[in-house]
C-alpha cells in the first residue's frame, strides 16, 4: 500500500518504548497492593493476631485437657485466615469497584497476566507473613503454657499451617474475580470458610464429610488442636486436608480466570 | 465478521470496521467504520447514548465487539506490545481508588508497561499537579483535578494516540481552554487525538475533523470546514407591513424568498445591509430585519432527529413485512 503515504514526522519519544509482560503486571500489583490503607490494615490485622492470641489462650488457661501446646498457641490463626480470604477478595473487588480494573486491563490486556500478578503477589506475600506470624505464636505459647499439655509437633506442621493463608487468599481472590462486588464476595468467601463448621453437626454421622472441606478443617488438622477430632473434621490428615482445599481453590482460580476472559471491564 | 489481527496501516490511525455491540436485544454500537488519523483534532459527537463510549471501550479491548474490529496502527489493542506507549485513553468513569494517591495510581501504571518512574513526576508536572496534591488520596479531588489525573494516566506512555472520553464535562471555561490547548498542541505533534463530546459546542473550536454518531451509527465523518460550509447557512428574516410588496422587491433584487415560520420572510442572498438600503429605496417599512445563522448545534440536533426518525420508520417497515 505505497500509494497510502502520509508525511508523519518522527517524533523523539519522551521515554523508551516499554513492554508489558509478567514481571511489568507483578511489580504494579505490588504499587496497588502497598498503596491502598484498607488492604494493609487488613493485611496488618491478619499477620498479628495469631502471638497475642496465643499469650491470651496461654493466660486464661482455655485450652482442653487434650490439646497440645501448638493447637492452643494458633487457636486465632483460624480468625486470621478469615482475614486472609477477605484480603483477596479486596484486591480484586477494590478495583471493580472503583474502576481502576479498566485502567489495569487498559495497561495489561492479557487478562490471564493481570491475574496471574494478583495470584502471586497475593500467595507470596500471605506465606512469607504467615510463616513467622504463626512461628511466633508457637514460640509465644510454648513459653507462656504449662508443661501439662503435650507439645504437639511444629514441624513441619507450622509449613502447611502457614501455607493454609495463601490459599485461603486465593479462594477470596477467585470468588472476588467471579463476583466482582466486594460486599457479596467477602460474604460468599466468609460462608465457605465458616458454614461447613457451622452446620456440619446438622449432618450427623456426615458432619465429619461437610466440616472436614473448609480450609478452616485444614489449619486446625495442621495444629493438631482438640477441635479437629476424627469425629469432627474428617479422617483426612493434615496435608492431605491440605491438598484437597488447595484442589479446589486451583479449580476456583481457574474458573474465575475463564470468567475474566471473557467478561467486559 | 471479524477481520485480520495485523492489517498494514499508516502508525497512529484508529480504524474501526464494521463495529457492533449487543447487549441482549439493544444494539449499542451497529456497524460502525471510521478512520481516525494523525495530526490533527477528531471529535467524536452524538448525543448522550449513542454509543460512543461503548466504542471507545471496544477500541481499547475493554468490551468485546459483537462483530467487527477496531485496530491501532494496525493491530488489535491486546496484541500492542505497550499500550500504554501507543494509546493514552481517559474513560468516563475515571476509574481511581478513591483511597490511593494520585503518584501511586500512575507509578501503576508506569510499572505495568516498564516505563521509568521519572515519567510520573513528568506528567504530573505536565498537567499542573504539584507534589503535594499527588501524594494526597484522589478521594478529596475536585472534578477538574481528577480530570488531569485522567489526562496524567493518559500520556504517561508519550502515545501516539489520545483518546479520551468527555474530557471537558463538567470544567469550568478555564480548565476547558486547558484541555483544548492541549489537545491541538499534541495534535500539532503528529498525535492522533480522538475526543468525544455530545456538544457540538465544545468540539466547535477544537476539532478539525468529526465522527457523528447516533443510535450506534455513524451519520457523518466529515472535516469540521466541510460541514461548517455545507450547513450554516445564513440568511436574513425580513418583515414588512406590507409582505408581498416587500417579497416582490426582494426577488428583484435577485434573493430568494421562502416564507419563514416565525411569520414574514426568509431572503437567502443580500446581505441584511443591502435589504436595509433595498427597502428604504422602495419606500418600504420594515418591522423586522434579523441576520440568521443556522448554529451547529441546531443542525447536529436536527441531523440526529432525522437520523432517528428515519430508523424509526425504517424498522417499522421491517415489522410490516415480516409476518408471512
Amino acid at each position: 500500500m505505497s500509494g497510502e503515504t502520509m508525511t508523519v514526522r518522527p517524533r523523539e519519544r519522551a521515554v523508551p518504548e516499554g513492554r508489558t509482560g509478567f514481571r511489568q503486571a507483578l511489580a504494579a500489583e505490588w504499587i496497588k497492593f502497598r498503596s491502598l490503607r484498607s488492604t494493609l490494615w487488613v493485611a496488618a490485622v491478619a499477620t498479628l493476631l495469631p502471638a497475642p492470641g496465643a499469650a491470651f489462650v496461654a493466660a486464661t488457661e482455655s485450652l482442653q485437657p487434650d490439646d497440645t501446646v501448638l493447637g492452643g498457641s494458633l487457636t486465632l490463626a483460624v480468625p486470621a485466615l478469615m482475614l486472609a480470604a477477605v484480603l483477596g477478595a479486596l484486591v480484586v473487588c477494590g478495583e471493580y469497584g472503583s474502576g481502576t480494573m479498566r485502567a489495569t486491563v487498559a495497561a495489561t490486556p492479557r487478562r490471564g497476566t493481570v491475574l496471574a500478578a494478583k495470584a502471586t503477589l497475593l500467595a507470596g506475600f500471605l506465606y512469607a507473613v504467615a510463616l513467622p506470624s504463626c512461628a511466633a505464636a508457637y514460640l509465644v505459647g510454648d513459653a507462656l503454657l504449662d508443661d501439662g499439655y503435650a507439645q504437639g509437633d511444629p514441624f513441619p506442621a507450622l509449613l502447611g499451617v502457614a501455607a493454609t493463608f495463601p490459599v485461603a487468599g486465593l479462594f477470596g481472590l477467585a470468588l472476588g474475580t467471579a463476583i466482582r462486588h466486594g460486599a457479596g464476595a467477602i460474604t460468599s468467601v466468609l460462608a465457605v470458610l465458616l458454614l461447613p463448621e457451622m452446620l456440619g453437626p446438622l449432618f450427623g454421622p456426615g458432619e465429619r464429610w461437610v466440616a472436614g472441606v473448609s480450609p478452616t478443617a485444614a489449619l486446625q488438622k495442621l495444629t493438631q488442636s482438640s477441635d479437629a477430632a476424627p469425629e469432627a473434621l474428617g479422617s483426612l490428615g493434615g496435608w492431605p486436608s491440605l491438598s484437597l482445599v488447595a484442589g479446589y481453590t486451583g479449580l476456583a482460580l481457574l474458573g474465575a480466570a475463564a470468567l475474566f476472559q471473557r467478561r467486559d471491564v | 465478521m471479524a477481520g485480520p489481527r495485523r492489517r498494514p496501516s499508516v502508525g497512529g490511525v484508529i480504524e474501526v470496521h464494521a463495529l457492533t455491540k449487543r447487549y441482549g436485544d439493544r444494539t449499542a454500537v451497529d456497524a460502525l467504520s471510521f478512520a481516525v488519523r494523525p495530526g490533527r483534532v477528531t471529535g467524536f459527537l452524538g448525543p448522550n447514548g449513542a454509543g460512543k463510549s461503548t466504542t471507545m471501550r471496544l477500541i481499547l479491548g475493554l468490551d468485546a465487539p459483537t462483530a467487527g474490529t477496531a485496530w491501532i496502527g494496525g493491530r488489535l489493542y491486546g496484541d500492542l506490545r505497550a499500550p500504554l506507549c501507543a494509546v493514552g485513553s481517559l474513560l468516563d468513569a475515571k476509574g481511581v481508588h478513591g483511597g490511593r494517591s494520585a503518584r501511586a495510581h500512575l507509578a501503576a501504571l508506569a510499572a505495568a508497561n516498564g516505563l521509568p518512574r521519572r515519567r510520573v513526576d513528568e506528567v504530573l508536572e505536565l498537567v499542573g499537579l504539584d507534589p503535594a496534591t499527588a501524594a494526597k488520596r484522589t478521594r478529596g479531588f475536585s472534578l477538574g483535578m481528577g480530570q488531569r489525573l485522567g489526562i496524567a494516566s493518559a500520556l504517561l506512555g508519550d502515545p501516539e494516540v489520545l483518546m479520551l472520553d468527555e474530557p471537558v464535562n463538567g470544567l469550568d471555561t478555564e480548565g476547558i481552554r486547558w484541555i483544548r490547548d492541549l489537545m491541538r498542541g499534541l495534535a500539532a505533534e503528529g498525535r492522533t487525538v480522538f475526543l468525544s463530546s455530545h456538544l457540538m459546542s465544545e468540539l466547535e473550536l477544537t476539532a478539525e475533523h468529526l465522527v457523528i454518531i447516533g443510535r450506534g451509527r455513524l451519520l457523518a465523518d466529515t472535516p469540521m470546514r466541510a460541514f461548517l460550509e455545507r450547513h450554516s447557512r445564513s440568511g436574513t428574516l425580513v418583515r414588512s407591513p406590507e409582505a408581498e410588496r416587500l417579497r416582490a422587491v426582494l426577488e428583484g433584487a435577485g434573493a430568494r424568498v421562502s416564507a419563514d415560520a416565525r411569520g414574514g420572510w426568509l431572503a437567502d442572498g443580500p446581505s441584511a445591509e443591502a435589504i436595509g438600503v433595498l427597502a428604504r429605496d422602495h419606500d418600504l417599512a420594515l418591522s423586522e430585519l434579523t441576520p440568521l445563522r443556522s448554529s451547529l448545534e441546531e443542525v447536529y440536533t436536527e441531523m440526529v432527529a432525522s437520523a432517528t426518525e428515519f430508523r424509526g420508520v425504517g424498522e417499522e417497515r421491517r415489522e410490516r413485512e415480516a409476518p408471512r
